[in-house]
């Protein structure tokens, strides 16, 4: 089995950072993504075929992710960077199996840093499994990276800034935004500014948003949310409602909206199945996203060889990730003996500096775009949870009422969870539905217990797994 | 049609032909599979096992696996994240896939 003094899984904006300030302590690095390009969601690059003629277009994301993507470059000949390689398990004695193409094979890492990332919360609601309904992120890809207009008529329902520079970059691409539909109270701009005082570039992005889609006449509902899609083959209406400060509709306030496409966005949960699968602890933390490691002041979990960064460990966004990624590599250099203590602490200085002024933007953020309990109980003894298995609510129900009590009880009384996308749409809402019903809080009902693989790995490839 | 390719601020790589359920539609290059259909106007990749619901694109990053089609007859390929190739084959994704014919 080959020995891999730092493993770092995850080429977004915390692996990248994370690599970076590794390598130039001397470490040696292997850096391994999904994707075949580096950058993570929210620096993705173009794929190969597109050349950006305008990158201003592409938004401050991409233009931001760019200054990181230049400073890995400066590194990049002296890490081993695997793309399009997928992680399906992490066992024991810190073995790692990668899958890559049509080869399976185990490492073994000295040193673990995850930056799995996050993914848009999934929503369940009546009509969310309809073609024409996309998650934020979804439309956003489509958008941004691909450049196809994922509808004619576009309904953006969901809570926080996110969904405003998604209208911003639709109406500058010349597409339709019927409306921006938002869950929560974002008219407190001023507690937003005083908050975010030092992080000039946060607060510009939101007031540019405000103002770009004001300028493209985009209706802004403040205090709405969508209770329903409707359509046969696809989504042909829309259903909101104004809601209450639990985002409960108020009777009568509904309004149908004629659109073939809806982006939905309530934020993120953080990806744990990898520090799940690695035996990290976890902590509930609804203002992070949900559950997260447990992590130190050096971003180290529990288990003393294993650190997670980013939105995987606690969703706070590009900026944010950055530094913890560049905390982590450090400490793992420091851990490693690459680093001398006071060289490890003098760098670690600036980043601890930049997140401590990152916190408190983000405080403020996050309890004005934070669910609230409205948003759990949309769905209808019908609406399907489980995508993959096509599992509705009522199915959950009686598996509570019969007497589950965890969420991998219900999931081994109905199978919830256990087709190819492994929980990971239905884990969240299935976590809130069980809350909701038995009127318990959310830590009582755990998380569904991730098995390798992690993500679909056909049979032959297993079969032929090297130990090498 | 629903979809439609933005000009602005993108040149796009060279165009070819692939085939959807025997139609044919045109993909550039670096354009994914999923990013073809939508700018051809079409929207369900698959139908359901249980209820033959249709279904399409939703997370766009791998992770929903509701986008699983047929691509060049294998079934169960997501396609938001398989490029398209001249001359791919395409198909809807009837259930769990062709392969459970063999089972």
């Amino acid at each position: 089995m080959k020995d891999i003094e730092l493993l770092i899984i995850g080429a977004g904006p915390a692996g990248l950072a994370a690599t970076i300030e590794a390598v130039r302590a001397g470490v040696s690095v292997t850096m391994m993504d999904e994707n075949p390009r580096v950058g993570g969601q929210i620096f993705r690059q173009l794929h190969d075929g597109f050349v950006a003629t305008d990158p201003k277009a592409l938004g401050h994301d991409y233009r931001r992710g760019q200054i990181l993507l230049a400073e890995f470059e400066s590194v990049k000949s002296r890490v081993n960077y695997l793309e399009g390689a997928l992680v399906w398990g992490i066992f024991e004695n810190n073995e790692v199996a990668i899958l890559r193409g049509e080869n399976s094979r185990s490492v073994r890492f000295g040193k673990l840093i995850i930056s799995s990332g996050a993914y848009d919360r999934p929503v369940p609601f009546p009509g969310w499994t309809l073609p024409g309904v996309f998650t934020a992120g979804g439309a956003q890809s489509l958008v941004k990276t691909q450049r196809v207009m994922p509808g004619e008529n576009m309904l953006l329902v969901g809570s926080g800034p996110l969904q405003l520079a998604l209208a911003n970059q639709i109406a500058d691409a010349g597409g339709k935004v019927v409306a921006v539909v938002e869950a929560g109270r974002i008219e407190n701009w001023s507690k937003l500014a005083r908050a975010s005082w030092g992080r000039w570039t946060l607060l510009a992005d939101a007031a540019r948003y405000g103002w770009g889609i004001r300028k493209a006449k985009i209706p802004l509902l403040r205090n709405h949310i969508i209770l329903e899609a409707r359509g046969i083959e696809q989504v042909e209406e829309a259903v909101v409602a104004e809601v209450d400060t639990d985002w409960r509709p108020k009777s009568g306030s509904e309004r149908v909206f004629t659109v073939d496409t809806v982006a939905v966005g309530y934020g993120f949960v953080p990806s744990v199945e990898l520090a799940l699968m690695a035996g990290c602890d976890l902590r509930y933390e609804p203002l992070l996203g949900g559950w997260i490691p447990v992590r130190d002041e050096n971003m180290k979990t529990n288990l003393p060889d294993v650190y997670a960064v980013g939105d995987c460990a606690g969703v706070a966004g590009s900026l944010v990730a950055i530094d913890e990624g560049r905390i982590a590599g450090l400490a793992a250099a420091r851990a490693l003996n690459r680093l001398p203590e006071t060289a490890t602490q003098q760098r670690m200085r600036p980043c601890r500096k930049r997140l401590t002024a990152l916190n408190r933007f983000r405080a403020v953020l996050d309890a004005i775009s934070l669910p609230r309990p409205g948003l759990h109980e949309l769905s209808r003894d019908d609406t399907i949870i489980c995508r993959c298995r096509e599992i509705p609510l009522k199915e959950i129900k009686k598996a509570l009422q019969e007497g589950a009590t965890d969420l991998n009880e219900i999931k081994r009384r109905i199978g919830i969870g256990m087709g190819p996308c492994q929980g990971r749409m239905c884990g969240p809402p299935l976590l809130e539905i069980a809350a909701g019903e038995k009127k318990e809080p959310p830590t009582n009902f755990g998380y569904l217990n991730p098995r390798p693989p992690l993500k679909p790995v056909p049979l032959s490839v297993l079969a032929d797994h090297a130990e090498l | 049609m629903v979809g439609r390719r933005i000009e602005k601020s993108i040149q796009r790589g060279q165009p070819f032909e692939i085939e959807a359920d025997g139609k044919k539609i045109v993909a550039y290059q670096g354009e994914t599979v999923a990013t073809a259909l939508i700018a051809a106007g079409l929207r369900t990749f698959r139908r359901t096992v249980d209820k033959n619901e249709p279904r399409g694109m939703f997370c766009g990053i791998g992770l929903c696996f509701e986008c699983r089609m047929v691509i060049n007859g294998v079934p169960n390929t997501r396609a938001c994240q398989t490029l398209a190739t001249p001359g791919c084959r395409i198909e809807t994704q009837e259930g769990r896939g062709p392969l459970e014919d063999f089972g």
